[in-house]
């Protein structure tokens, strides 16, 4: 395909390859005149520039000159060191001389383009060539056997390459070889050529076919094979080229025949040494396989012979031919065809219309030929066999998954092809972030090992800020026991270290309650206290002893007094707060009820105004809403601790989340980080991920690394901790999760990729990926991927059950544990206060019940014994759960017990209403208390069977407690203990079995536990008194503390339920049936987690106690504990099978009644039915019979049992079992 | 544009698949998801392997062009499995495996000279094939269904030929992130050549023309290959160049209109350039270069634009 054309009759030289753009050279040819028989000559470059459509070329220089060249070679001498950026032309003239232009000055136009110029030749020059090796050499010939090397570094001295050839003649050709740089081999028009060592200085050989017919007009060196060469012929007799291997130069080794008359001249590519050009007098443009002498391809052309072919140095695909007709013609030998050309056809025929001289130089005048001279077709064959230049060697592509696909194409040689070549394909797999691999990997690990702590625990270990190892440590606190307690400790709140800290503060607060104490005192009846007192025989706060005058006066004392002796709590608080007597007014709201107290607490908090004032309304208001709202964010590792401390678990995770948001949208970038350890408690992992990839570029795969790792541990602790619902993935945390899985992916972890990629995403983007995962991973298509995060990691032993926390229910001033929801497992960490409370009741003689039947009673042993308030009790206590009891605060035992009992029935109506000093009027009471005390109430209700045993613990346990100062507090209990107690008893208490009677047991025990003297049972006590004991002994206390107990009385929801005394109610009821003392075993049970309770139920004491279940009966219980275990089996949910666990604990409950043969027949037969419907497998019908019954039937008598029942039959329909 | 280099990779080959080309191979593609590879080599003819697991299957010996056979390309597998092949016999074939078996689908002879190059678009337009060729023009074949084909011609796109195309990924221009699911989003469909007059060129189609939409210049001879990376959700337009003068460029479009194009000079090498390859996720460019020899050039792109920090890694298989 012609690609432009020149109109000049000239000789022509392309810019050497280095050089760009591309140009070409032309200068007047010695042996051609035009039209004109002008002798004026010049030089002029043309641009070859593709970017311009059309034939023509850019002229970008001419120079006139007073020589006509017989050659021109543009050597790159110069361009690397600047002094020629163009490098050199040289032209051989006619008058011998041999001339150096800096095309470069002639393109500027510069008048001094001549770098040297020597006459040396005799003769003409018609032949020039550049060394290829060393392009400041160059060789010239000329007439008679002369060949000069010239130096370009010393231009004026030239060199000859040896002794000239005899006879002499015109030299036609000179060429270097291109590849031993010291040979040159010179030709000339009688046919002979001769190759010259410049090392020796000398002619090496000779090569001539002596056949006298060999014109050469052309000579070439074979690119690759350096003992190769071509001699073209011009004579028309034999119009050959003929191939000459020195190794045998006796006769040419091939001879190109398809000329039909002389070749002009011949150039050998030197991009694919397949291709030899060569033109002649028959008009026609060849290119050979000079290996195989096939013409490849013959150019469309003219019809005027070409004299001068050139291969374009720097695109190998271009030539130009120069003609006689006028023109220089630049070809592709690509084929294809070109607008340009009709176009430059058209232009033609319009120009010789007007005979015009567009260029005004004489040298456009219309071609000789001119209607041959268009180019025939418009398109054009290419070559026959591709050239070397397009066929691509190599070509490395990328692969889904991070493969690299690579080409293995073993060396062809040219003179080895028969050599046999592998022709491979690689596929390799390109791994670019081995650190990002390798923690993948170890994540991977951690993740079906289950070993969160380790991980969590190297990470911190590894941090690289402070800020880092937080947030691991945070998130490492969601493995750990006691959640909530681990985070307050980590924002800087150790309880241990606070609780000694604080204890001054305790102190207070124990005063505080004093001081109620005699308020009541004051506004109950004097007289009942008194026999409170003696029982307890605690040492009583002053105040208990001092009597009071009951003033009626008119001043406001007088008025209190009066509203109170008339039980007008709310007039006597009014009063109060007028007379600004806060404590006072509070104390007695306290009295008052529940409703009041939130009243007077409300206008306490608008009247005072100290710094703390809003903390404690929080605290007490149990709205933490506003404090995270407007507090400093300055102190946000205060408000979390708060948070921490107080929050339900219901809302706990809002409140953090609220507290982040804040932070996050601070403007602080500090502040903006700590939101992330806000979310992490919050367990939101979509605000993490949204607030961590605000702080950091997640785009660094280490980066997505860090962040997923985080990620997928906090999702797992929230799958454990049950926060929040199963797995949900927002979008965020799916873009995330798939920019993670895609980053694996293209790092050949494809099996990896697939298990983060989200499921529950119908983002396009992500199916994808899953689809183009499964099928690279030969999956079936459709296979659904494994899930992101496999569930079974989930531990039950995490049980989030707040066995302990609840058991805390203590006095306001001191919040702190009580509050505590965490899923701890068996609590043995709850705080120390809470502890010290709960454990001492269980022990506290209940004043109570020494009117009952319990002889043995003596309050002071009873403590000693299993309470050491030092070190010592906690290890005793371990079995029973409450191990980390602290010691015991000292405080004024007596106060309390002497506060339950003078509250008269009437005087406190709501608080102690059934609670006369005599057990057996317990079966009233309990509903009253429901209100004060929820929590202690379900669990403690059961118990109360007897009546005598709640009521004991309740009072007397703070009593007993505090009080214990006889035997001395600490390490000497032991002591005091044996001393007091058989050990024997003592062991019981903690897991030993105390099969002699109820009397017999240790004090304590007995105490608590015991019923009536009837009833046989009695190891259950032990635990229902821990739990009950806070209702008891500070009622008063409860109402303030609200949140403690809860826990506890909602043994099932674990941690989650806040303690409500809805709840409560409901069971307290059932419990409170004193006609069944049985019940007791499982206020146990309730209590606590599970865990705990196992051990107890095991007491050798209780199985003895315990009745059988009568034989018709026993079906039942089979029936319904084969339901559970069937549910365990099949459930999966972690919060199903605790749910499960705790029904089947509680249904003791139902097992007792049995014993016991208290439930009325119409229910006992609702039960057989229910049991016959559960055989069937008939859960609907199961729930029916269940409805019927309680609609039908005493609440208090089934309360205890038949939610439990409905809980199992609901999951039992559920899990299809 | 910050480019990130990676010192610390690792090529491991995993398989290697004895062609039994009897002559060169030019083109090796994994199919869609990695488990089969097409080969082309200068004896004519196209394989295709089963390479899963380490394997290296034989399933079909696709033989109907009668010259070297440059380069083959992979359909989206939602179409089929398609293949396109095309030659120095200029002519392009699609190969379509029905009942697995391999058939000709279509064939193309609408250029005049060696087919360098072909590339499908992505699939969000159909099923549409760019072919560059020695001719230089590129041609458009676009499935219109019932085995008709849609032919569009650009003529004199690279004086001397066009040595590759590469299409761009289905963006919106505008907003380049992902398009709201639902509608079907108003692409445009653009895609880049390189040819023998070192130009690359970018083309757009508009009311259904395709026009030259820019021409960038910075080689300084041949362009071998061109690579439109991947979009990996950023707004950049990014394009690699490969050249016979060694060089390698990025270039760069920030702006939504893609009118303002940058190029970085990611590094020279001291021999031809013959290919490009983007990785998956976009971030990492194989180099080929050399005779006979590969050069690997892995580089990461990242976020942050404007900065250029060049280095050389490179790795001989």
């Amino acid at each position: 395909m012609k690609l432009k054309e020149i109109n000049r009759t000239a000789i022509q030289s392309w810019s050497p390859a280095q050089h760009h753009p591309i140009f070409l050279a032309t200068g007047t040819s010695a042996q051609q005149l035009d039209a004109s028989f002008s002798t004026t000559a010049s030089l002029e470059f043309f641009e070859l520039d593709f970017t311009e459509p059309g034939l023509d070329m850019k002229s970008c220089g001419s120079f006139s000159s007073p020589h006509r060249y017989h050659k021109l070679v543009w050597g790159p001498y110069g361009m690397d060191a600047s002094g020629h950026p163009s490098g050199v032309l040289i032209a051989g003239g006619e008058n011998g001389n041999v001339i150096l232009y800096d095309p470069a000055k002639i393109m500027a136009g510069d008048s001094d383009v001549i770098i040297a110029e020597s006459d040396k030749h005799i003769g003409p020059v018609r032949a020039l060539d550049v060394n290829p090796f060393q392009t400041n050499l160059v060789a010239s010939g000329g007439n008679e056997s002369e060949i000069y090397i010239w130096d370009l570094n010393n231009f004026g001295s030239p060199m000859a390459p040896g002794p000239k050839t005899q006879p002499l003649e015109d030299i036609s050709c000179v060429a270097w070889n291109r590849q031993v740089q010291h040979i040159l081999a010179s030709a000339s028009p009688s046919g002979r050529a001769s190759v010259w060592d410049l090392r020796k200085n000398d002619l090496i050989i000779k090569v001539s076919d002596h056949s006298n017919r060999m014109h050469c007009s052309g000579l070439a060196w074979n690119p690759e094979v350096a003992t190769q060469l071509v001699l073209a012929s011009e004579d028309d007799r034999m119009p050959v080229i003929q191939m000459w291997d020195l190794r045998f130069a006796t006769s040419p080794l091939k001879i190109l025949e398809n000329h039909t008359r002389g070749v002009l001249a011949i150039d050998w590519s030197m991009a694919d040494p397949e291709l030899l050009l060569s033109c002649g007098k028959d008009n026609r443009i060849l290119c050979w396989n000079p290996n195989t002498a096939e013409v490849l391809y013959e150019l469309p052309t003219s019809s005027q012979w070409c004299f001068d072919i050139q291969w374009c140095p720097r695109n190998p695909a271009v030539l130009s031919a120069a003609g006689f007709d006028g023109h220089i013609d630049i070809f592709s030998i690509m084929g294809g065809s070109s607008q340009a050309q009709s176009q430059r056809h058209a232009d033609q025929i319009s120009n010789s219309f007007g005979n015009m001289d567009p260029f005004g130089t004489g040298q456009s005048l219309p071609p000789l030929q001119l209607p041959q001279q268009t180019a025939p077709a418009a398109t054009s064959i290419p070559l026959k066999k591709p050239p070397k230049w397009i066929r691509r060697p190599v070509g490395a592509s990328f692969a889904f998954g991070g493969k690299l696909v690579s080409l293995e194409n073993a060396q062809t040689n040219t003179q080895q092809p028969q050599q046999p070549t592998a022709h491979v394909v690689h596929i390799s797999q390109v791994v670019t972030e081995t650190a990002f691999l390798k923690r993948s990997e170890q994540l991977q690990a951690t993740l079906s090992a289950g070993s969160f702590v380790d991980f969590c625990q190297e990470k911190i270990s590894a941090a690289e800020n402070k800020f880092e190892k937080t947030l691991w440590s945070f998130l490492k606190a969601n493995f750990e026991s006691d959640i909530r307690s681990k985070y307050l400790e980590l924002l800087g709140y150790n309880k241990e270290e606070l609780a000694l800290k604080r204890k001054p503060e305790t102190f207070f607060f124990l005063v505080f309650q004093e001081t109620k104490a005699p308020v009541d005192e004051d506004s109950s009846s004097v007289e009942v206290s008194a026999p409170v007192e003696e029982p307890t025989e605690a040492p009583a706060p002053p105040a208990a002893h001092r009597r009071v005058s009951l003033s009626i006066s008119q001043d406001v004392d007088g008025l209190i007094t009066q509203a109170l002796l008339t039980g007008d709590f709310a007039g006597a608080v009014d009063l109060c707060l007028h007379d600004n007597r806060m404590a006072d007014s509070i104390i007695l709201a306290i009295a008052g009820g529940a409703e009041l107290l939130e009243k007077t607490q409300k206008k306490y908090f608008t009247k005072t105004h100290s710094k703390i004032t809003k903390l404690i309304s929080a605290v007490v208001m149990k709205d933490w809403h506003d404090i995270l709202k407007t507090c400093d964010l300055q102190n946000w590792k205060e408000a979390l601790a708060a948070v921490m401390t107080y929050a339900q678990p219901e809302e706990f995770s809002s409140l953090c989340d609220l507290l982040g948001a804040r932070l996050e949208a601070a403007g602080d970038t500090q502040l903006q980080a700590q939101a992330c350890l806000c979310y992490i408690c919050a367990g939101n992992v979509e605000k993490l991920v949204s607030c961590w990839t605000k702080a950091q570029d997640g785009h660094c795969p280490l980066s997505l690394q860090d962040l997923v790792e985080k990620v997928v541990v906090l999702r797992r602790a929230v799958e454990q901790t049950q926060r929040s619902g199963p797995t949900a993935v927002g979008i965020l945390l799916a873009d995330k999760m798939s920019q993670y899985a895609n980053l694996l992916a293209s790092q050949g972890s494809l099996a990896t990729a697939i298990a983060y990629l989200p499921d529950n995403t119908n983002q396009a983007s992500i199916q994808q990926l899953r689809e183009r995962l499964s099928r690279a991973l030969g999956q079936q298509p459709a296979a659904p991927a494994a899930p992101a995060l496999p569930q079974h990691l989930f531990q039950p032993a995490m049980v989030p059950q707040p066995a302990a926390a609840a058991a805390a229910p203590m006095p306001i001033p001191t919040p702190a544990q009580p509050q505590y929801y965490q899923p701890v497992r068996s609590a043995s960490t709850v705080t120390s206060w809470s502890n010290q409370t709960p454990t001492a009741l269980p022990n506290v003689p209940p004043p109570l019940q020494v009117a009952s039947v319990l002889s043995c009673v003596t309050p002071a042993y009873p403590q000693v014994s299993q309470y050491p308030p030092g070190a010592g009790g906690v290890s005793i206590y371990q079995p029973l759960q409450y191990s980390t009891a602290p010691p015991p605060p000292p405080e004024p035992p007596g106060f309390l017990s002497q506060y339950t009992q003078p509250v008269p029935s009437q005087l406190t109506p709501p608080v102690y209403p059934g609670q006369p000093p005599i057990s057996q009027c317990l079966s009233s009471s309990p509903p009253s208390h429901a209100p004060f005390f929820p929590n202690a109430s379900s669990s403690f209700s059961i118990p109360p069977s007897s009546g005598a045993s709640f009521q004991h613990d309740g009072p007397g346990s703070p009593v007993s407690y505090m009080p214990p100062p006889p035997n001395g507090v600490s390490g000497t209990q032991h002591d005091s203990d044996t001393g007091l107690i058989p050990t024997s008893q003592r062991t019981g208490l903690h897991g030993s079995d105390q099969p002699p009677p109820p009397q017999t047991h240790s004090g304590c025990r007995n105490q608590s536990s015991l019923p009536s003297p009837q009833e046989n049972y009695t190891p259950p006590a032990p635990i229902t008194a821990p739990i009950m004991a806070p209702l008891g002994a500070d009622p008063q206390a409860q109402p303030v503390s609200s949140g403690a107990p809860q826990a506890m009385v909602q043994g099932p929801h674990g941690a989650q339920v806040p303690y409500s005394g809805m709840h409560q109610q409901q069971f307290s009821p059932s419990a409170m049936n004193p006609a069944m003392p049985k019940t007791s075993v499982e206020g146990a049970p309730g209590a606590p987690t599970g865990d705990v309770i196992q051990p107890m139920q095991s007491f050798p004491t209780e199985k003895i106690l315990k009745k059988p279940i009568p034989d018709e009966h026993l079906v039942l219980k089979t029936t319904f504990e084969g339901l559970i275990q069937k549910c365990l089996a099949v459930a999966t949910d972690p919060q199903t099978k605790r749910k499960l666990d705790d029904a089947n604990k509680r249904l003791e409950v139902l097992y007792d009644k049995l014993r016991e043969q208290t439930l009325s027949p119409a229910i006992v037969g609702g039960l057989h039915n229910i049991a016959k419907s559960v055989e069937s497998r008939s859960y609907a019908e199961g729930l029916n019979i269940h409805t019927h019954i309680v609609s039908n039937s005493n609440f208090s008598e089934t309360s205890a049992f038949m939610p439990v029942l409905k809980v199992v039959l609901t999951q039992a329909n559920k899990l299809g079992v | 544009m910050l480019i990130r280099l990676f010192f610390n990779f690792q090529v491991s080959v995993i398989n290697t698949v004895d062609t039994s080309h009897e002559d060169m191979i030019h083109d090796a593609q994994m199919d869609y998801y990695g488990t089969r590879l097409a080969t082309c080599s200068s004896d004519r003819t196209v394989k295709i392997f089963d390479v899963r697991n380490g394997g290296q299957i034989l399933v079909a010996d696709l033989r109907g062009h009668e010259g070297p056979v440059w380069q083959v390309a992979w359909a989206h597998p939602m179409f089929g499995n398609i293949l396109a092949s095309c030659s120095y016999d200029r002519k392009v074939i699609i190969w379509k495996e029905e009942n697995g078996s391999w058939d000709k689908m279509y064939e193309y002879t609408g250029h005049e000279s060696s087919v360098n190059s072909v590339c499908w678009g992505p699939y969000d337009f159909g099923l549409i094939l760019a072919c560059g060729s020695s001719d230089g023009a590129i041609s458009l074949l676009t499935f219109t269904g019932d085995q008709q084909w849609d032919v569009k011609k650009i003529s004199n796109a690279h004086t001397i030929g066009c040595n590759a195309v590469s299409w761009a990924p289905a963006v919106v221009p505008g907003s380049l992130i992902d398009q709201p699911s639902g509608q079907k989003p108003n692409y445009v469909k653009r895609f880049v050549s390189g040819g023998c007059d070192n130009l690359v060129k970018l083309w757009k189609e508009e009311d259904g023309q395709w026009k030259e939409d820019q021409k960038l210049e910075a080689h300084s001879d041949w362009v071998r290959d061109v690579g439109w990376a991947p979009s990996i959700g950023l707004p950049t337009s990014t394009i690699a160049s490969c050249s016979q003068d060694g060089r390698v460029f990025i270039w760069t479009c920030d702006d939504p209109a893609g009118n303002t194009w940058t190029a970085k000079l990611l590094h020279k090498f001291n021999d031809v350039v013959w290919h490009v390859s983007w990785s998956i996720t976009g971030n990492i460019l194989a180099v080929s270069g050399g005779d006979n020899k590969v050069e690997i050039l892995f580089c990461s792109f990242t976020r942050e634009h404007h900065h250029c920090v060049m280095k050389n890694t490179s790795v001989h298989l």
